[in-house]
């Protein structure tokens, strides 16, 4: 009986793996044990963070875009009210100059827990995210750019470096805006459309805003998902 | 009652080494002013072995050691080393005193005394509390002696005993009268610490030269025509006497070679502020060799902020710049620090904008000593940034935006719409309980600042119809008026609205006013 041979030679297996690993090159990756999905800054709001999976990525940057009086600011500070009521500092750097502490309050934010940045322009708002990301310890960092000049005021590439800053903080980094800006660097996009408003009894009294927010950009899961949000007015709400 | 002194004899140069660490091991020269005629006043070991001598001008000592390294005195300098030593004081007793300015050959030195009562149950013994005086002060960048006694004055000729190398003879001479000094006291020589026992001050005294009791000089010219050498030789004449021939001078003297107690205690420390400064021999005119010198200053102010259990808070920096003038900044530093990398950099941005408009001659940088923050953290509660990493970040935000414009929001106690405050970010001590959230989603209100005005159309004083930059066209629903008024006492601050709620037809909904002291229609916010 002859003896047993193996089914192919090492040596020329070892040169045909050695082949093999070169043609491919890239597109092999060392084997990683799988990746937890990012922790959530809920909104607070259900039918958002049921369309977000919890709320926005920690991590990530997202935007939160729409016309005016479409829910943006509605949305940013019941972020602000969650991060803050859980003991989190939050920053708003804020180039539109419309942070309303009121209102803040009204949504149930603490405002001791916020860094306010006035910024002048949107360079400086950029700069100070910048600045806020290298901090660390800022868990929430809000950008309102609504109503800026963003042309000429930053480079492309501003965005990417914002989002792998925003990684390396671990920090869930939300841009409002009236229109996207951040492309392909933003994990999700929310696009609010404003609805309608309810006047309501003589003489009238505006009661609520009825918006919509659609998922017009998401790595994970599909885009595309909407929902209603009714956002009641400050004074008839209480 | 017992009394610690800490000397340092030579002041100048001390504190040019304390500044210039560097400098130490080599021929240095301290020198009272700028020119070759300048005349040396102190001087280093290193260039005393190599043959300088105090009181020659700056040509003849480099003639005599060409290697030597020559400073000028610097006032700020020798009056933060003085500070110095009072804080190593303060850091180990709570009654300290800086003791008065010396003339004639003590002109140099630098002393201040502690209540050293009671410090035996601390240290072990007073012997062991002279060894950590001096060893705290020698930390701080002050090589210092220190001696104990019963009285500020013989505390104090016992620490001039031993910077000046006359202990070994003192001792000597009283272990010869009395043969009872103890064992340790070879330690206290290596350690540049002495302690006399009350019963054995007298001893101590008498061998001494009158001269460290630093006689007038009319007075020590008499004494020296009596023939008296010693301080045994003084306490042996009739006081009376002796002040009747040499006048009521001679009374300081006598109280010291007596070793007479004090009357009037040692005051408690209250002070917090720190200065640090320096001369600087050359004007600075760049930002970057500038920020070598703060770093230095910096570094000083810290480690006699440490000292005292304190940390750093607001900076007042003080600029002298060439041709006259001053420049004079308060820096905020919004989490109290020690760290002096961190205070650099603070420093730093607040030197960029706006530059020092001239070179830079001094610097005087002083601060409020801040107690160390003791807020510990919570297991339940997200960390936050560090206090170090949040005071530059702030600091650099207030560069880039203003200063005035970051910070925290808070509510205003004020009627009028536009009304808004920040007050200055610190992190939150304690977990305070929030608020509660209300059961609902809110419409936010976005501030348009300034309020952007409006072409509006109200036939019957509602409006109708808008044009402006925010919204435009019909109206097509609409509450209000509220009026709000205030401010009516002042012609210049009074204001009246009547604010309305308007949704345009183009799918906006704003916050409408018209200003009844103007008459203008404006938009002040936006329903978002």
């Amino acid at each position: 009986m002859p003896p047993l041979r193996p089914a192919f030679s090492t040596s020329v297996d070892s040169s045909r793996l050695e082949r093999l690993l070169r043609d491919l090159g890239p597109q092999i990756r060392r084997g990683a044990p799988p990746a937890l999905p990012p922790p959530r800054c809920p909104t607070g709001i259900a039918a958002i963070d049921g369309l977000l999976g919890g709320g926005f990525p920690c991590g990530h940057l997202s935007e939160v875009v729409g016309a005016a009086s479409s829910g943006r600011t509605a949305l940013a500070l019941g972020l602000l009210a969650e991060a803050t009521r859980a003991g989190e500092i939050a920053a708003v750097v804020d180039a539109a100059d419309a942070f309303d502490a009121a209102s803040a309050v009204a949504a149930g934010a603490a405002l001791e827990r916020v860094l306010w940045v006035r910024a002048p322009h949107v360079r400086a708002a950029l700069r100070s995210v910048e600045r806020l990301l290298e901090a660390r310890g800022f868990p929430l960092i809000l950008v309102d750019l609504v109503g800026c000049e963003i042309r000429d005021a930053c480079n492309p590439t501003a965005w990417s470096r914002l989002a792998r800053a925003a990684a390396g903080a671990q920090a869930a980094l939300v841009l409002l805006a009236g229109r996207r800006l951040a492309g392909t660097s933003a994990e999700l996009a929310l696009k609010m459309q404003p609805s309608r408003a309810c006047f309501v009894g003589t003489p009238a009294l505006l009661e609520e805003l009825e918006v919509r927010a659609v998922l017009a950009r998401t790595r994970s899961g599909a885009a595309g998902r909407a929902a209603s949000v009714r956002l009641h007015v400050l004074g008839s709400a209480a | 009652m017992r009394i610690a002194c800490l000397l340092a004899a030579d002041l100048p140069l001390t504190a040019v080494l304390r500044a210039q660490p560097e400098l130490a091991g080599l021929p240095l020269a301290i020198v009272s002013g700028v020119g070759p005629r300048a005349q040396v006043i102190a001087i280093s070991a290193e260039a005393a072995r190599a043959g300088v001598r105090p009181a020659v001008s700056v040509v003849h000592a480099r003639s005599i050691c060409p290697a030597l390294r020559v400073r000028v005195a610097s006032p700020a300098l020798e009056r933060a080393a003085c500070e110095t030593l009072l804080d190593v004081a303060r850091s180990l007793s709570p009654r300290v005193a800086v003791a008065p300015p010396r003339s004639g050959v003590y002109a140099a030195e630098a002393a201040v005394f502690l209540d050293a009562s009671g410090v035996g149950s601390l240290f072990r013994s007073e012997q062991g509390f002279a060894a950590a005086l001096t060893a705290r002060a020698c930390g701080a960048g002050i090589p210092a002696v220190a001696a104990v006694a019963s009285s500020r004055g013989v505390s104090l000729l016992a620490a001039r005993c031993i910077a000046r190398g006359l202990l070994q003879t003192a001792q000597t001479a009283q272990s010869a009268a009395e043969g009872s000094r103890a064992a340790g006291d070879n330690s206290a020589l290596q350690d540049a610490a002495l302690v006399l026992a009350p019963a054995e001050e007298a001893t101590f005294l008498d061998p001494l030269p009158i001269d460290l009791l630093d006689p007038e000089d009319g007075l020590a010219e008499a004494l020296t025509r009596f023939g008296i050498r010693r301080v045994g030789e003084l306490t042996r004449l009739p006081q009376r006497s002796l002040v009747t021939r040499l006048g009521p001078g001679v009374r300081r003297l006598l109280a010291l070679a007596h070793g007479e107690k004090d009357t009037v205690p040692l005051p408690g420390a209250v002070e917090t502020r720190v200065e640090e400064g320096v001369d600087l021999e050359w004007p600075i005119e760049n930002l970057e060799p500038l920020s070598f010198v703060l770093r230095g200053l910096l570094a000083r102010l810290a480690e006699r902020l440490e000292l005292r259990g304190l940390v750093c808070g607001d900076l007042d920096l003080e600029l002298r710049l060439a041709g006259g003038g001053c420049d004079t900044r308060r820096i905020g530093v919004s989490a109290p620090s020690g760290d002096p990398r961190t205070l650099l950099g603070v420093l730093r941005l607040a030197l960029e904008h706006p530059l020092p408009r001239a070179p830079v001659e001094g610097i005087a940088l002083a601060t409020e000593g801040r107690p160390v923050r003791t807020d510990q953290l919570d297991l339940f509660r997200p960390a936050g940034p560090t206090p170090s990493a949040l005071g530059r970040t702030l600091a650099e935000l207030e560069a880039l935006c203003g200063s005035e414009r970051v910070g925290a929001p808070h509510l205003v106690d004020d009627p009028h719409p536009d009304a808004f405050a920040q007050s200055p970010f610190a992190l939150p001590g304690h977990t305070r309980k929030a608020a509660p959230r209300p059961g609902v989603a809110i419409a936010a209100l976005r501030a348009l600042r300034p309020p952007v005005p409006a072409e509006v159309r109200a036939p019957r004083g509602r409006p109708e119809w808008i044009r402006s930059a925010v919204a435009n066209g019909p109206i097509v629903g609409l509450a209000g008026p509220w009026r709000t008024t205030g401010g009516w006492w002042s012609r210049e601050r009074r204001f009246a609205f009547d604010s309305f709620d308007a949704r345009t037809e183009d799918g906006n909904v704003i916050r409408l006013r018209f200003d009844l002291v103007q008459g203008l229609w404006q938009v002040d916010a936006v329903y978002d």
